[in-house]
C-alpha cells in the first residue's frame, strides 16, 4: 500500500517532467519544477491515507513502532516508568480484589441482594440484640418481607468412634433455609413445624462436613450422628456454598418456638436471637424502613409493661442492613481508607510519569517540528505521544497483574488474621477488567500533559531557536511545577495518614493490659449438657482436671473462668443492680456491671494485682457464698470515693445480697480499644457457678505451646469425649486483636513509602531540568562573582517554594479526609497536632535532599564551559 | 490542517470532473489532470495535492478502481476506470450540476 502510493506520485512527477523536456527546459530543470508544481509529496501521502481510513490502524501501527524505538533510544526511562506503573497498579490491583472479594462480590445465594439482616436495636447505644418472642410477632405482622428467620449460631460436641469434636452450628427455625433460597444437595431440610422443644432430633450437615468427616458417604441421609449426646439423624446435606452464618458444620432446628416464648414475659426468659429476611421483590428503602418503624411501636405497644421495665420503652427500633454489608463486618472503613490510599499512590505516579515524559517531550521539541514541518497533523503528535504513554502503561500494567497475583497468592497462603474469617482473595474477571481500565486510563492521564505540551509547539520557533533550551516554553514549565507540587502534596496526605495510624497502633500496643499475658496458654473445653447436667457434675470435672494440670512438670498455676479476655467471646451478661443502702432506683436507672465466674487461682495465674481487701479464699464456700471482687473500674464509677469493702449489692429480689471483699485491677477484657467496663468477678468456689463452656488459663515455667500437648491429654484422660479447642497462648491472643491494625499500619505505610520515594524522583527531576536550562544563566552569574551560595540559594530557593506550596496544599487535603481515617484510630485524634506537625518537616527534609544534588551540580558549573555551550 | 480549507472548497466539482474524465475511459492521474486542463482551455489547474486525494477517496467509495498498467510512453502507472456505481453517482453528480448552475444563472440573470 504504501510503495503503492509512492510509485503512483513517482509517476506523476515523471509525466509531468517529460512533459517539461518536451516543451524544451533542460532535463534538471524540468525536474526542479514539476517537484515545485507537485507541492508536499508527503502531505498529498498523508490525505491520500486519510481518505482511505486506513489510516487508523496503519496509524496505530506506525505509532507503536515508532514509539518502541523512542522507548529503545531511552531504555533507563523506559524500565523506570514502567516498574513505577508495576508497582502502583500492582499495589491497586491487590488493593481492589481485597475490596472486591470481601465488598463487592454478591453473596452466593440467588438474589442476594434481597437479603438483610434484621435486628432490634435498643437503649441510649442502640444495642443491636433480638428477642425471640419479638421475631415472631415481626416475622407474622410485616408488610414488607418474604419471609424472615430466626437463627441462633452455637457450638456442639459430636462424638464418633474415634474422637470428640466441637463443631460450628446454628440452631435454625424452619424458614432459615428458605429464606437464603437454597436447595439440599440430597434429602431435605427442616420441615414447617420442626422447632421448639419438641421437634424431632434432626440435622442438617453442610458440604464441608459431609466431604471431611463423613467421607461423602452417599446414604448419609437417614443415618444418625451424637451431637451433645443425643443421637440425631441426618435429614439432609446442603450444597457447596451454603455457607450461613459462616463456618457452620450442622444446622439443627431451635429449641423454642411460638408458642414457649410469645407474649413476652418479665418472668419467662426470652432467647436472644439473630434474624435474617428475604425483602419481597420492587420494595424501596423507605418503604422498608417505614414497614419497620411501625413494626417497632406496634411491638412496643404490645409490651408496654415489659419494656418499660426494662428502659427501652422510647429506645427499640427496628433495623434492617443489606446481609452483605453485614458480613463485611469491621474490615469495610479500613479497606475503603485503604483503597483511597492507593488511588493516591497511583495519582503521584501518574504526575511523576507526566513529568519524565514532559522533559522528554521538550528535548524532542525539534524532532517533533520537524515531523509537523514534514506534514504530520497536531492532531496525529497527539495520537503519536499518547501511543508513547500506553506503550509504557501496557506493559507496567501486565507487570502489575503479575505483581498482584503474586502479592494475592502470598495473602491466600498466609492469611493474616484479619481476612480469616474472609473467604479467600481471587483474580477474577472484574479485577482483570478494572486492572485494564485502570492500566489504559493511567496511560492517558500521564500522556495527556506531555502530548499537548508536544502539540503547542510551535513549529516556527522550534526550527529557528539556535538553543533547544531556550524553547522549553513557560507552559510546560508552570506544567511541570503543578505536577511536582501535587506530587508532593499527595505524598503529605498518605504520610499524615500512614503517621496517625502508626501513632495509634503504638498507643493500642502499649495498652496496658493489666494482666501478664507472658507464658500463658488459653484454651476452651465444652461439657456435653446431658452428661453433666448438674453443677456438682460439672464442678468434679473441672477440679479433676486443674488437679491433673498442676501436676505437669512445666505449669506453675492453672484457673478456669468463663471468659478468656481478648477472646471475642462472652458468655456471661450484663448485670443491673441495686447498691444497698442507697434510695431503690428503678430499673432501667440502676448501675450495670458485666459479671464473669473465676476459679479461685484465676488472679494469681493471671497477674491482677490486688488494690484493696481480699481475692477468694478458703472462707469462700457453697456455704458462704456471697463474696464478690470487683474491678477499680467498678470502685470508681459506682462507688467513688467510698470503701467499697464490706459493701452490699442486690441484683434479683429473693436472691440474696453481695458482699464486696476485694477490689483488683482493672484488665481489658474484650477489647484492647474499648474501655473497660465495671466487672464483677464471682468464685466457683462458691458452687452456683460452673458452665459447661469455660475457659482454662495455664501459666507455665517455660514457652506455653510446648505445654499444649500434655494438657489435651489430660483433658481426655479426664473424659474422652470433651473436646479441647480455641488453644491459643494469650501473646497470640494480643497479637490477634492488634492484626487488623497491623494490616492496616503495613499497607498504609507502604503506600506512603512508595508515595515518598516517587516525590523525591518527580523534585529530583524538576530540579536538575531547572538547573539544566538555567546553565547559561548560572554560568554568567558565576563570572559576574556569584559565590557558591548564592547559586546553591537560587536552586534550593525554588526548591523550598514548590515545597512549602506542597506542603499547605497537603495539610488541607490531610484535614479534609481526616474525617474518614476517625473510625481506625485509637488513642490519637484525626488531626493530631504532633502528626500533623511532624510529617511536613520530613517531607520537607525529603524535597531538600532530592534537589540537593542538582543544587550541587549547579554550583560545579563553570562559567566558560555554560557559555561555549550555547 | 491548513490544505483543508481548500479541499473543501473543491471536493465536489472536483470529483464531478474526475468522473467525467474518466467516462472516456481508463486514465492514470496525471493524464486526468493535464485532460483536464486541456478540456477546460487552462482555465481549471488541477492541484496535485487535491487531485490523488480525491481519487484516493473515489476509489473507496468504490465510484472508480485502480489498477497498475502500462502508460503511453512506457512507464508503469496507476490508471484508474468508472465502476457501475461511479457511473451512476456521475448521472446523478451530473444532474446536480445542471440544476445548481441553472438556478444559479436565473438568479443571476433576473434578480
Amino acid at each position: 500500500m504504501e510503495d503503492e502510493l509512492d510509485e503512483e506520485l513517482r509517476s506523476h512527477l515523471e509525466f509531468q517532467t517529460r512533459k517539461h523536456l518536451a516543451a524544451g527546459l533542460d532535463p534538471k530543470e524540468a525536474q526542479r519544477r514539476s517537484r515545485v508544481e507537485f507541492g508536499a509529496v508527503e502531505l498529498t501521502k498523508e490525505e491520500c491515507r486519510d481518505e482511505r481510513r486506513v489510516n487508523v490502524i496503519d496509524n496505530f501501527i506506525q505509532d507503536v513502532r515508532y514509539a518502541m524505538r523512542v522507548l529503545r533510544r531511552d531504555p533507563m526511562l523506559a524500565l523506570t516508568a514502567m516498574l513505577t506503573l508495576a508497582i502502583c497498579i500492582g499495589a491497586n490491583t491487590t488493593v481492589f480484589s481485597l475490596v472486591n472479594s470481601i465488598i463487592l462480590r454478591p453473596l452466593s445465594y440467588p438474589q442476594s441482594e434481597r437479603l438483610y439482616w434484621v435486628s432490634e436495636r435498643m437503649g441510649k447505644d442502640q444495642l443491636e440484640l433480638s428477642h425471640a418472642p419479638d421475631y415472631y410477632s415481626l416475622r407474622e405482622q410485616n408488610k414488607v418481607f418474604e419471609d424472615v428467620a430466626a437463627y441462633d449460631p452455637s457450638t456442639v460436641n459430636w462424638t464418633s468412634a474415634e474422637k470428640a469434636e466441637q463443631l460450628d452450628s446454628a440452631q435454625v427455625a424452619p424458614s432459615f433455609f428458605n429464606v437464603l433460597s437454597s436447595q439440599p444437595l440430597m434429602g431435605r431440610y427442616l420441615a414447617r413445624a420442626e422447632e421448639g422443644p419438641k421437634a424431632s432430633p434432626v440435622v442438617v450437615l453442610s458440604y464441608s462436613f459431609w466431604r471431611s468427616r463423613m467421607g461423602s458417604d452417599p446414604n448419609i441421609v437417614g443415618k444418625s450422628i451424637t451431637l451433645d449426646s443425643l443421637q440425631r439423624t441426618v435429614i439432609g446435606v446442603m450444597p457447596q456454598g451454603f455457607d450461613y452464618p459462616k463456618g457452620t458444620q450442622v444446622w439443627v432446628p431451635l429449641p423454642f418456638d411460638d408458642a414457649s416464648q410469645r407474649p413476652r414475659l418479665i418472668s419467662r426468659p426470652m432467647w436472644i436471637v439473630n434474624m435474617v429476611a428475604r425483602l419481597r421483590p420492587n420494595i424501596s428503602q423507605q418503604q422498608l424502613d417505614t414497614d419497620l418503624d411501625r413494626m417497632a411501636i406496634a411491638i412496643r405497644r404490645e409490651y408496654p409493661k415489659e419494656f418499660t421495665a426494662v428502659g427501652f420503652l422510647d429506645s427499640m427500633n427496628i433495623l434492617a442492613r443489606p446481609l452483605r454489608r453485614q458480613m463485611q463486618g469491621d474490615l469495610r472503613p479500613a479497606l475503603l481508607v485503604l483503597s483511597g490510599a492507593v488511588a493516591l499512590v497511583l495519582l503521584i505516579a501518574c504526575a511523576n510519569l507526566a513529568n519524565l515524559l514532559l522533559a522528554r517531550a521538550t528535548a524532542r521539541e525539534r524532532e517533533l517540528a520537524v515531523r509537523m514541518a514534514l506534514g504530520s497533523g497536531r492532531a496525529r503528535i497527539v495520537r503519536q505521544v499518547l501511543t508513547e504513554s500506553l506503550a509504557l502503561a501496557v506493559p507496567g500494567g501486565l507487570a502489575g497483574i503479575l505483581m498482584a497475583a503474586l502479592a494475592i497468592a502470598y495473602l491466600n497462603a498466609s492469611k493474616p488474621f484479619v481476612l480469616q474469617s474472609y473467604p479467600p482473595i481471587s483474580l477474577d474477571i472484574s479485577t482483570l477488567t478494572f486492572t485494564f481500565t485502570l492500566t489504559f486510563v493511567t496511560g492517558l492521564v500521564f500522556g495527556i500533559a506531555p502530548a499537548f505540551a508536544a502539540a503547542g509547539i510551535s513549529i516556527q520557533d522550534a526550527l529557528k531557536s539556535a538553543s533547544h533550551m531556550q524553547s522549553g516554553g513557560k507552559r510546560a514549565t508552570t506544567l511541570r511545577h503543578v505536577l511536582v507540587v501535587a506530587e508532593l502534596g499527595l505524598s503529605l496526605v498518605l504520610l499524615i495518614g500512614a503517621g496517625l495510624l502508626a501513632r495509634s497502633f503504638i498507643a493500642l500496643a502499649r495498652t496496658d493490659l493489666g494482666f501478664s499475658a507472658q507464658n500463658l496458654l488459653t484454651l476452651r473445653v465444652n461439657l456435653v449438657n446431658s452428661r453433666y447436667a448438674t453443677v456438682e457434675s460439672r464442678a468434679q470435672f473441672y477440679d479433676d482436671l486443674l488437679g491433673r494440670i498442676l501436676r505437669l512438670p512445666m505449669v506453675q498455676r492453672a484457673a478456669v473462668a468463663t471468659d478468656i479476655p481478648l477472646s471475642g467471646e462472652r458468655h456471661w451478661g450484663n448485670l443491673r443492680f441495686q447498691v444497698v443502702g442507697r434510695s431503690p432506683l428503678p430499673l432501667a436507672q440502676r448501675p450495670t456491671a458485666d459479671t464473669t465466674v473465676v476459679s479461685g487461682d484465676f488472679f494469681r495465674t493471671l497477674g491482677i494485682p490486688l488494690r484493696n481487701g481480699r481475692t477468694f479464699d478458703e472462707q469462700d464456700s457453697t456455704k458462704a457464698a456471697d463474696s464478690i471482687v470487683i474491678n477499680e473500674a467498678f470502685a470508681k464509677k459506682i462507688l467513688p470515693g467510698e470503701d467499697p469493702i464490706g459493701r452490699y449489692i442486690s441484683s434479683r429480689k429473693g436472691s440474696p445480697d453481695w458482699r464486696i471483699v476485694g477490689v483488683v485491677g482493672t484488665i481489658r477484657s474484650s477489647d484492647l480499644g474499648a474501655d473497660p467496663p465495671p466487672l464483677i468477678y464471682r468464685c466457683t468456689c462458691q458452687g452456683n457457678s460452673f458452665l459447661s463452656r469455660m475457659g482454662i488459663f495455664v501459666k507455665t515455667t517455660g514457652d506455653a505451646r510446648q505445654a499444649v500437648r500434655a494438657i489435651e491429654e489430660e483433658v481426655s484422660a479426664t473424659d474422652r469425649n470433651t473436646p479441647v479447642f480455641d488453644v491459643k497462648t494469650m501473646e497470640d491472643r494480643l497479637n490477634d486483636s492488634l492484626a487488623s491494625q497491623e494490616f492496616q499500619l503495613v499497607l498504609i505505610g507502604t503506600f506512603a513509602s512508595i508515595a515518598i520515594i516517587l516525590a523525591a524522583v518527580g523534585v529530583y527531576g524538576v530540579m536538575s531540568y531547572l538547573v539544566t536550562l538555567r546553565t547559561r544563566e548560572i554560568g554568567i552569574r558565576v563570572a559576574m562573582g556569584a559565590r557558591l551560595e548564592h547559586v546553591l540559594r537560587l536552586v534550593l530557593g525554588e526548591s523550598f517554594a514548590l515545597t512549602g506550596v506542597a506542603i499547605a496544599a497537603g495539610l488541607f487535603g490531610a484535614w479534609a479526609l481526616s474525617r474518614y481515617l476517625k473510625s481506625l484510630l485509637y488513642g490519637v485524634t484525626a488531626l493530631d497536632g504532633f502528626t500533623f506537625a511532624i510529617m511536613p518537616l520530613g517531607l520537607a527534609g525529603i524535597a531538600i535532599a532530592a534537589s540537593l544534588v542538582p543544587a550541587l551540580r549547579a554550583s560545579r558549573i563553570d562559567p566558560i564551559t555554560a557559555l561555549r555551550e550555547e | 490542517m491548513t490544505s483543508q480549507s481548500r479541499l473543501d472548497l473543491l471536493q465536489g466539482t472536483l470529483d464531478l470532473l474526475i468522473l467525467r474524465t474518466l467516462q472516456t475511459g481508463p486514465m492514470h492521474g496525471w493524464a486526468i489532470s493535464e485532460r483536464i486542463q486541456q478540456i477546460s482551455r487552462e482555465v481549471l489547474q488541477v492541484n496535485q495535492g487535491s487531485l490523488y486525494p480525491a481519487l484516493h477517496r473515489l476509489e473507496h467509495q468504490g465510484w472508480i478502481k485502480a489498477e497498475w498498467g502500462i502508460s503511453e510512453l512506457g512507464r508503469r502507472a496507476r490508471f484508474y476506470q468508472l465502476t457501475a456505481s461511479g457511473r451512476k453517482q456521475l448521472e446523478v453528480e451530473t444532474d446536480n450540476w445542471a440544476r445548481l448552475a441553472g438556478a444559479i444563472g436565473r438568479v443571476l440573470e433576473e434578480a
